[in-house]
C-alpha cells in the first residue's frame, strides 16, 4: 500500500537536497551588481530650466486657476505662495481669492532657475461694500464704534410709530448693527414726563418694541436684542419745556456686555 | 345731598327727644348715620365728642413729653377719622380731668360744649413703659355710662406712645364711628427720592414713622400691599431689566417672583392673597395684563389688544373683576374686565386721560385720576360704578395722580404738586380735610395698606 519505495524515498530526497544546494549556492554566488554609470567628472551641470503656466490666467472670484509647470535639469521645485514643494513636472488646481503672481523655482546641481504666472481674479462688480466707517484704528473699541454709528430715535408725544424723519437714521443704524453681527444691544424705551407714570411704562415699552421690529424686518437676529421701558424715569433733560420732552421721548441703543 | 340732610335733621331730633332711651346698643345702631355718609357728605356733623388733654399721673423725666405726644396723636386721629366732631377745648370746663370722679356730665352737656361722648384720662411712664388708663363714656347714657374703660400699654418712647394713642382712637372710632374699625394703625407704602434714588419706604398713615423699605440705588416703583399686611409687591428697575419683587415690610425679607421676561410693572393682589394681576411686554410689542399665582407661575394672559395696556387692580370685594387702564381707544382710559379677561368695558364714556383706578374696599367706587384736556391738571375724581357719577374731589391745586383708598373706603392718600414739588397727601373721600403727609424729596405713587395687626 505504501506509495514510495524506500529506494524510491531515497532517491528523491537525494534529489531535493542537490536541487537546494544548488540553489543556495547560486544566491551566494550572485553576480556583483553592475557598477555605477560613471559620474560625468567634467563637463560641468547643465543649469535647470522652468516654465510655469496659469491656465486660465484670469478667473472669476471663486473659480480656480490650474498651473501647469515643467523643469528639466532640476531636483527640485518650489512654487510661491502657497503650493510649496512640487515633483519636477506637473500640475495643480489653484483658489486664489485676488490676484496674485506665483513663483515656481527649479533647483538642481546646476543651480536655479525661475519662472512666474500671474493670475488675475475678478472680483464681482458690488463687492461687499468696505465699511462706511473710517478705516477701524486698533484705538477705537467696538463699542466706541457702537457709540459713534448707532443713535437714539426719538417719537412724538404720546406715540410709539418711527416717525417718516427718523427712518433715515434708523436704518442707518440697522446696516451698522448687520455689520457687526456680534454685537448684542437692549433697546431702551423712554418717555416724556407727562402723562402718568404706570402708562408711560406701556409707552416705552411700545417704542423699544417698534424699533425691534423695524430692525428684525431690516434682518436682525432677534436674540441679539433686549428690549426694557423705563417710562419717564431716565431722562436725559430734565426741564419742564418741549425742547427737553421731544430728546427725552425716545428709544436709546445700549451695547449688552 | 338733600335726602342726607333729612337723614341728619330726623337723627338730630331723634337722640334730642329720646336721649334717655339709647342704650349702647341702640347707640349702635344710630351710628349706621356716618356709613351713609361716608362718601358724600360734605361738612356734615359727625358725633361730638370732647377730649380733654390725659394727664400725667406719675412724674417721671419722659413723663411730659409722651403724654403731650399722646395728646396731639389721639386727637388729631379722631378729628382725621371724619366721623367724629370735636369740641374745641376752648368751651370745655376748668380743670383737670384724669379719673372717672373728675367728670361732672352736666358740665360736658350744657348747650356750650354739648358733647355726646367724652374721651379723658391719664399716663403713667415707668420701667421703661408707657401706661395710659383710657375711657370713653356716653354723656347720654346714665345706665351705660362707661363704653371703653381700658388701660393701653407700651415701650416709653415717641412710637411706643404714638401706637398707643392710635389703639384707643381706632376703638372710639369703631365704636361710635359707624361701627367701621379706625384706620390710626394702617400703613402707607410710598415712593421717595429723599436719598437720591427712586426706594419704596413705608410710613404710618399720618406720615411719621417712616423707613425705607428698598436700598437698590437704581429706581422702584407702584408698591402695593398683601392683604397680609405685611408683604409689598412693587416694580424694581434694573440695568437692563425692569420687572417685580416682593419685600416683607418687617424683616426686608424677599419672596421670590418668577418673572415672565419682558418689562414687568405695576402690580396689584387679589383679594385673597393668593395672585398678582401685572403688566408685561413679555409677549413683545406692548404691554398685556396677565395674573399669575404671587410666586409668578400658572402665568396667565388676559388682555389681547394691540395697545397698553397697564395698571391692573382687583375688585377687592369680589375678586371677580380687575380694573385696568388701556389706550385702545386712542387714550388712556380706565376700564373693567371679569377676571378671566373677559367682557372688558370702559367706564367713562368722557374723553381726556383716565388712569390709575384704585378700587374701593366695598366695591362700588373706582377713585381714578384724569386728565380731562392735554392742557389741563390731573385731578382726583371717584366714580360710582352703580350710578356711573364722577365725583370731583380735587381741584386748582397742581396736579393730583396716584389715589390709593384706606380700608375704611372713608379715606383716600394720592400724590399732589399742589406744594411745588410731588407729595403725599391724604384726604377724606369726600375731598375735605386734605393734609399733606411727606415734607422730604419728591414723593409719588402712595399705596394704603389693609387693616394691620399689631
Amino acid at each position: 500500500m505504501t506509495l514510495f519505495r524506500r529506494k524510491d524515498v531515497v532517491l528523491l530526497l537525494l534529489i531535493v537536497s542537490v536541487l537546494m544546494a544548488a540553489s543556495c549556492k547560486k544566491r551566494v554566488a550572485a553576480t556583483p551588481p553592475p557598477p555605477p554609470p560613471p559620474v560625468a567628472p567634467a563637463p560641468p551641470a547643465p543649469a535647470p530650466a522652468i516654465t510655469l503656466r496659469a491656465q486660465p490666467a484670469t478667473i472669476e472670484r471663486g473659480q480656480s486657476s490650474t498651473l501647469q509647470w515643467e523643469a528639466r535639469n532640476a531636483a527640485t521645485v518650489q512654487i510661491d505662495p502657497e503650493v510649496g514643494q512640487v515633483a519636477v513636472t506637473g500640475n495643480r488646481q489653484v483658489n486664489p481669492t485676488s490676484s496674485v503672481t506665483y513663483i515656481a523655482r527649479a533647483t538642481g546641481p546646476g543651480g536655479t532657475a525661475t519662472d512666474n504666472a500671474r493670475v488675475t481674479v475678478n472680483v464681482p462688480p458690488p463687492p461687499p461694500p468696505p465699511p462706511p466707517a473710517p478705516p477701524k484704528t486698533p484705538d477705537k473699541t467696538i463699542s466706541q464704534l457702537f457709540l459713534e454709528n448707532v443713535h437714539e430715535i426719538y417719537f412724538d408725544y404720546d406715540k410709539a410709530d418711527i416717525r417718516p424723519d427718523e427712518v433715515a437714521k434708523l436704518q442707518n443704524n440697522a446696516t451698522w448693527l448687520k455689520q457687526n453681527a456680534s454685537v448684542r444691544f437692549t433697546l431702551e424705551g423712554h418717555c416724556d414726563e407727562r402723562g402718568s407714570e404706570e402708562y408711560n411704562l406701556g409707552l416705552g415699552d411700545r417704542r423699544a418694541n417698534a424699533v425691534k421690529e423695524f430692525l428684525l424686518s431690516q434682518g436682525l437676529a432677534a436674540s441679539r436684542i433686549n428690549t426694557v421701558s423705563y417710562g419717564e424715569e431716565r431722562p436725559v433733560c430734565h426741564e419742564q419745556n418741549e425742547d427737553c420732552y421731544k430728546r427725552n421721548r425716545r428709544a436709546a441703543f445700549t451695547m449688552n456686555p | 345731598m338733600r335726602k342726607l340732610s333729612i337723614l341728619v335733621l330726623l337723627f338730630g331730633l331723634a337722640t334730642f327727644a329720646y336721649p334717655r332711651l339709647m342704650s349702647p346698643r341702640s347707640f349702635a345702631e344710630r351710628q349706621q348715620r356716618p356709613q351713609i355718609e361716608a362718601h358724600t357728605d360734605r361738612g356734615i356733623v359727625g358725633v361730638k365728642i370732647a377730649v380733654p388733654e390725659f394727664q400725667v399721673a406719675a412724674a417721671d423725666p419722659k413723663a411730659d413729653a409722651l403724654t403731650s405726644t399722646f395728646n396731639k396723636v389721639l386727637w388729631d386721629d379722631l378729628d382725621y377719622s371724619g366721623v367724629l366732631t370735636l369740641v374745641s377745648r376752648s368751651f370745655y370746663p376748668l380743670g383737670k380731668f384724669a379719673q372717672p370722679g373728675d367728670i361732672h356730665v352736666e358740665d360736658w352737656t350744657t348747650p356750650a360744649v354739648d358733647a355726646e361722648f367724652i374721651a379723658f384720662g391719664n399716663t403713667r411712664v415707668s420701667g421703661g413703659r408707657i401706661s395710659v388708663e383710657a375711657r370713653l363714656w356716653d354723656l347720654k347714657n346714665p345706665q351705660n355710662r362707661e363704653a371703653i374703660g381700658k388701660r393701653y400699654g407700651s415701650e416709653d418712647t415717641e412710637d411706643g406712645t404714638r401706637l398707643v394713642a392710635h389703639e384707643f382712637a381706632d376703638a372710639i372710632v369703631e365704636l361710635i364711628g359707624g361701627g367701621i374699625r379706625g384706620i390710626a394703625q394702617t400703613k402707607i407704602a410710598y415712593v421717595s427720592d429723599r436719598n437720591g434714588s427712586k426706594e419704596v419706604y413705608v410710613m404710618d398713615y399720618d406720615g411719621n414713622n417712616s423707613y425705607p423699605l428698598t436700598s437698590y440705588r437704581s429706581t422702584a416703583l407702584t408698591p402695593v400691599w398683601a392683604p397680609d399686611g405685611e408683604k409689598i409687591a412693587f416694580t424694581r428697575m434694573r440695568t437692563g431689566a425692569v420687572g417685580l419683587e416682593i419685600l416683607s415690610r418687617i424683616d426686608r425679607r424677599s419672596y421670590p417672583f418668577q418673572n415672565p421676561g419682558g418689562t414687568t410693572t405695576t402690580p396689584a393682589w387679589s383679594p385673597d392673597g393668593s395672585l398678582l394681576a401685572f403688566a408685561t411686554s413679555r409677549d413683545g410689542s406692548d404691554t398685556e395684563i396677565y395674573v399669575a399665582d404671587w410666586n409668578g407661575k400658572n402665568l396667565r394672559r388676559l388682555t389681547v389688544s394691540k395697545s397698553v395696556d397697564i395698571s391692573p387692580v382687583w375688585n377687592p370685594k369680589t375678586g371677580r373683576e380687575i380694573a385696568f387702564v388701556s389706550d385702545r381707544s386712542g387714550s388712556a382710559q380706565i376700564y373693567i374686565m371679569d377676571a378671566e379677561g373677559t367682557n372688558v368695558r370702559r367706564i367713562i364714556e368722557e374723553g381726556g386721560t383716565a388712569v390709575n383706578p384704585a378700587w374701593s374696599s366695598d366695591g362700588q367706587r373706582i377713585a381714578f385720576a384724569w386728565q380731562k384736556s392735554r392742557t389741563s391738571y390731573f385731578d382726583i375724581y371717584v366714580h360710582d360704578l352703580a350710578t356711573g357719577k364722577n365725583d370731583q374731589l380735587t381741584q386748582d391745586s397742581g396736579n393730583n395722580e396716584r389715589p390709593t383708598w384706606a380700608p375704611d373706603g372713608r379715606h383716600l392718600a394720592f400724590e399732589s404738586t399742589r406744594s411745588g414739588t410731588a407729595q403725599i397727601c391724604s384726604m377724606l373721600a369726600d375731598g375735605t380735610k386734605v393734609r399733606q403727609i411727606t415734607q422730604t424729596g419728591k414723593n409719588t405713587g402712595p399705596a394704603w395698606s389693609q387693616y394691620i395687626e399689631h
